[in-house]
């Protein structure tokens, strides 16, 4: 009799498995053949943006690459000879290298500063509920609304010799003279950080809205203070935020150009403004190709520099 | 006694009182569990002791020093969160360690008793793993090493098994309990799941709506309800209702059920209704007649086969209940749908309603 039970619960088990085999196997395949069909639709959709993408940036870019290794003739423009001399030139001048130095400290200089004002600000806005957050976050993401031109005259207005903060202080008789404000690295950074500072805002949001509350809770539950837990437990987790922030910042920071050349003027040249000066002045296109790719260069050398540094100490956060 | 001690502890949310004068005492050592429905404030109770949440009035007691003004950082309380919560850009190893390291504890003095609390949870081996390396099951264990490794006053469980499957939610249960028994840790347990609430607790505080119905031990919270809730949510119970024939001496009386008669010790009037209620496995079933006049007459409507038992739904004139009978007893191929049994049960078993009295 237990035998045949047994026996009875055996073939049950042999049944059940193959149909379960069979069953898998069949939504697996059937899986497979939507998945495929759902890949091909998500290409369709991203298709105009790659073809323009590939037409009107990546082959321009290409070109350009081609054209920096020519040399410069004063009629053509583009002479008929290959050569190194565009960028050998860069680099022998102390001049240009001054130039890329400064325009690589000033990109530095303003993802620090954004970082160090966008952070608070964020925890904030990551704080806060319903209606009072999206008042929040259209009040950081306004400065977007406004022509960067506009604003960057705006801070010619505050910062000039005569301008608002330079009065105030000489009224006040705090200085005798007016300091120095404009037309200077300074300058270009205030205006710099003004501009760029949403995108670190919402980048560091984003990362610290993804924290789990009771991680927190459970770091103050093992014995650490508020600021313990900040330093070990929710900055570690943002730092995701702080590199994607940074990385963005960066980049349109040391390839802009409207802010430098209206905040900074002559004495300010960063490596933008001396590209421009190259292709639309001296019509030298294969100098100033080559140095717009010395800037793609070290940019990219830095945010690859700067991610290692990052990610020692993110390891565990890359995986979630 | 008592080493946990909370008095006419109150929370209000938006002027809606959620935890209502909740007092309870906790003994050294005891697993207790807070078991209720969702928002019944027994979370809510649970983040209060551990400082998560401001007490709105009442007192909370860690043998004998009042706590409820500490911080949570101060309460040397071990949390096991029901998402486990564990430090994602940190290792095994760092997780456990954070606490320790917290209080100044030696290097060796750290990889010792990490090494020891791993070896208790069966994790040795997993340090330098992080947590999205782990299964769901190993990551509770590693949030509970962590809670231990402090050497807590109080371990405080938050729905710790809810994100797992059934089957290792039963072998983690066991694990804590044994665990707990070992280091004979003072245990709150929260959980809605009564199964679990039943298998491991030493006593069970039931809630609902901010309240607890009762604290006893889970056999006599199964068995000796003393609220209708209590006896509804625990378990599954049938209601009948019963006609008071006649009163006796000494708090008797005889009910008229369904065309039966018994006499049951109660404390009613003549001719009043009363509501009782009985768990399935209380009632038999008789394929003829006893003769006792103690059987109801009904109607079998469906069966169900669940392997050692078969569960019978019976009609009983307008009332629909359901009898659970062993298998042992009575071959369930021996009874029909549509065919007339007679239930009976015993008059000790009827667990009167607070309500239909």
């Amino acid at each position: 009799m237990l035998y045949g039970n047994q026996k009875i619960y055996y073939l049950l088990e042999r049944v059940g498995d193959s149909y379960m085999k069979l069953e898998t196997g069949s939504t697996i395949n059937i899986k497979k053949k939507k998945k495929k069909k759902k890949i091909w639709d998500a290409w369709l959709l991203v298709i105009p943006t790659l073809a323009v993408f590939i037409f009107f940036f990546l082959i321009p870019l290409f070109f350009l690459f081609i054209t920096s290794f020519k040399t410069f003739d004063a009629s053509t423009g583009i002479g008929g000879e290959w050569t190194f001399q565009n960028y050998i030139k860069f680099i022998s001048d102390p001049f240009y290298l001054g130039v890329l130095w400064r325009t690589v400290k000033i990109g530095l200089i303003t993802t620090l500063v954004t970082i160090i004002i966008s952070y608070p600000v964020a925890f904030q806005i990551a704080k806060a509920k319903g209606k009072v957050k999206n008042y929040l976050t259209l009040l950081v993401l306004s400065p977007l609304l406004i022509s960067m031109v506009i604003r960057c005259y705006g801070w010619v207005i505050l910062l000039s010799n005569n301008g608002v903060i330079n009065s105030s202080l000489m009224k006040l008789g705090w200085i005798d003279q007016p300091l120095e404000l404009l037309y200077s690295e300074f300058s270009v950074i205030v205006g710099m950080v003004h501009v760029l500072f949403p995108y670190m805002v919402l980048s560091i949001m984003g990362s610290l809205e993804r924290i789990d509350t009771s991680v927190l809770r459970a770091s103050q539950n093992l014995g650490a203070s508020s600021l313990k837990t900040f330093t070990s437990v929710t900055l570690p987790l943002t730092l995701p935020g702080i590199f994607a922030g940074s990385v963005m910042v960066f980049s349109l920071s040391v390839s802009s150009f409207v802010t430098p050349s209206i905040l900074g003027g002559p004495q300010v040249k960063v490596m933008s403004y001396i590209t421009y000066e190259q292709v639309a002045v001296m019509l030298n296109w294969p100098y100033g190709g080559a140095i717009g790719f010395i800037l793609i260069f070290i940019a990219t050398i830095t945010i690859v520099f700067y991610s290692k540094i990052l990610s020692k100490s993110k390891k565990g956060v890359a995986i979630q | 006694m008592s080493y946990l001690k909370i008095e006419n502890l109150v929370k209000t949310y938006n002027k809606t009182e959620v935890v209502k004068k909740l007092s309870l005492e906790i003994k050294k050592g005891e697993l207790m569990s807070f078991l209720g429905p969702s928002g019944c404030g027994k979370t809510t109770t649970l983040n209060m002791i551990a400082g998560f949440l401001d007490v709105d009035g009442g007192k909370i007691e860690v043998d004998n020093e009042s706590v409820q003004h500490l911080p949570p950082n101060k309460r040397e309380m071990g949390m096991v969160f029901q998402n486990y919560a564990l430090f994602p850009h940190m290792t095994v190893f760092d997780n456990v360690a954070y606490g320790l390291k917290l209080r100044k504890v030696t290097k060796v003095e750290i990889k010792r008793r990490v090494q020891e609390v791993l070896e208790m949870v069966r994790l040795s081996g997993f340090e330098k793993r992080y947590p999205k390396e782990l299964s769901g099951g190993q990551q509770q264990r590693v949030s509970l090493a962590r809670a231990l490794v402090i050497k807590p006053k109080v371990l405080l469980l938050d729905e710790p098994l809810s994100n797992l499957d059934a089957k290792l939610r039963q072998q983690m249960r066991e694990e804590i309990v044994e665990i707990q028994k070992e280091l004979g840790i003072t245990t709150i347990f929260v959980t809605h799941d009564q199964e679990e609430a039943l298998a491991i607790s030493d006593r069970i505080a039931v809630m609902f709506e901010g309240r607890i119905e009762q604290v006893d031990t889970p056999a006599d919270i199964y068995n000796h309800p003393e609220t209708d809730f209590v006896s509804q949510f625990i378990g599954e119970v049938n209601r009948v209702r019963g006609k008071v024939l006649e009163v006796y001496e000494n708090n008797k009386c005889k009910l008229f059920f369904y065309g039966s008669e018994q006499i049951v010790s109660i404390h009613s009037k003549q001719n009043s209704e009363i509501d009782f209620f009985i768990r399935p496995e209380k009632i038999q079933i008789l394929t003829s007649p006893s003769n006792k006049g103690d059987e109801i007459k009904t109607i079998v409507e469906r069966k169900m086969f669940l392997g050692p038992k078969t569960r019978y739904f019976l009609k009983i004139e307008d009332n629909h209940i359901v009898a659970d009978i062993s298998n042992t007893m009575i071959n369930p191929n021996d009874i029909h749908q549509g065919s007339n049994v007679f239930a009976i049960w015993k008059p000790e078993d009827l667990l009167p309603s607070r309500k239909g009295r």
